[in-house]
């Protein structure tokens, strides 16, 4: 789940960690009251600061995604239903935004991303 | 919060070439706190002078709340300390060096000396002097983490050593200050170690402080930006401009580096007829190397 974390991004740690987090309950890998890794476990897993893992979790806390049960660890809360879906549409909206800034700085055209896009799916679904 | 170590206007001098100048050094408790610098800068130097093991001129220092060096014997059993170069006794077994620096201290925690002689997979028997480098090092940090000290100072405690042993080292260093909250002081030229693990970091070249701040705040202060038709004089930025010069082909645009940089500040530059074409983050090695670089320039000029 948290594989490819990049500490030299210029999205913070924390951020990055949540994102990992949200994008799995969206998916479904994580399923309601399922446990997060704790706290120290993943910070020595990924030798980053607990602080940072503290920060992620109450981030998703504060959002609605897990509730953190002091002394028992952090859970991923029942989700309104519709809400996993409406995760997955934003992530969907995400990766694209990043594929088009990606885009646009190494100087791919919208067309050209367009075909490249139609070609791949194409050899996906045949 | 109180600071765990608390350095103000400190002056220190060896010889006649190196001296360590108006020294303010800020290290929260709690914090994981990188001290980044070239070799020379004087990084070991100002961890002595902490540890109560050089006298200073001027200045002063508290550690854990008490004045360095007056009351270094009191202090003392409260730190962790792995220094550059490993100073045990070469012919004592591992077992032995344990059960030695044990006696010396009060809180020393025997289930975590002997949790972590088998996470480190080191072997009891074995002679001090015949440990491969990798295996010293994790022995200093057994020792270091064993007397559950409330500041751990550690000199350089991966340099050279290969990426499966720092792995090891620092795994067990994030656990430590996971269960125990304990203060970290740690200096390194491996940046990127650092990035990963610090929220304070600190920045020192011949003998000076370049600059201190909370992580996430220099990481994301600190910004290249390519300016298009800049005046040759700026008066009172916001930002604190590190490196300016002409881009590749000349032109009318500029290559700037900036630190405390916010978003929005671009105004600025409209306000005095430029524009910003573009602000291109940097990660913590590359903002280093331009602080480090701007610093030299600046004495140069002088």
């Amino acid at each position: 789940m948290f594989h490819g974390i990049d500490p030299r991004s210029p999205i913070p740690l924390y951020v990055q960690i949540a994102e990992r987090v949200r994008l799995a309950i969206a998916t479904g890998t994580l399923g309601s009251a399922a446990p997060l890794p704790s706290v120290r476990q993943l910070a020595a897993e990924l030798r980053i600061n607990p602080a940072t893992v503290i920060q992620a979790y109450k981030d998703l806390e504060a959002q609605g995604f897990v509730e953190i049960r002091h002394g028992a660890g952090t859970f991923v809360r029942e989700l309104a239903p519709g809400r996993r879906a409406r995760e997955r549409s934003q992530q969907a909206v995400a990766l694209v935004r990043k594929l088009l800034a990606d885009a646009r700085r190494s100087g791919v055209s919208l067309a050209e991303l367009q075909r490249a896009l139609e070609t791949e799916l194409g050899a996906r679904t045949t | 919060m109180n600071d765990a170590i608390h350095i103000e206007r400190l002056h220190y001098r060896a010889g006649k070439n190196f001296a360590i100048k108006e020294l303010d050094l800020h290290v929260p408790t709690g914090a994981i706190y990188g001290f980044l610098g070239p070799n020379g800068s004087g990084k070991t130097t100002t961890i002595r002078l902490i540890l109560g093991l050089l006298r200073p001129l001027s200045g002063r220092i508290t550690v854990l709340g008490l004045p360095m060096p007056e009351q270094h014997a009191r202090i003392l059993g409260q730190i962790g300390y792995v220094p550059e170069q490993p100073h045990l006794d070469t012919t004592l077994t591992v077992r032995e060096l344990i059960d030695f620096q044990a006696a010396f201290y009060p809180r020393w925690d025997r289930a975590r000396a002997a949790e972590l002689i088998k996470r480190f997979e080191l072997d009891g028997e074995h002679l001090f002097g015949r440990l491969s480098k990798g295996q010293k090092a994790k022995l200093m940090i057994l020792l270091a983490l064993s007397q559950c000290g409330d500041l751990l100072v550690l000199d350089e405690p991966t340099d050279g050593l290969d990426p499966v042993v720092r792995r090891d080292i620092l795994s067990a260093l994030i656990t430590y200050v996971s269960e125990r909250g304990a203060t970290i002081f740690i200096s390194s030229h491996l940046v990127h170690e650092l990035e990963r693990v610090c929220d304070w970091i600190a920045v020192m070249d011949d003998g000076r402080l370049i600059t201190e701040a909370p992580m996430e705040k220099l990481k994301h202060g600190t910004k290249r930006l390519v300016v298009m038709g800049a005046p040759a004089e700026i008066v009172n930025p916001p930002f604190r401009v590190l490196t300016r010069e002409s881009a590749n082909g000349g032109g009318a645009g500029e290559n700037w580096v900036v630190g405390d940089w916010e978003p929005g500040m671009t105004s600025y530059f409209e306000g005095v007829g430029a524009s910003v074409r573009e602000v291109i983050d940097l990660d913590l090695e590359e903002g280093f190397v331009e602080l480090l670089r701007s610093f030299r320039e600046g004495r140069s000029r002088r």
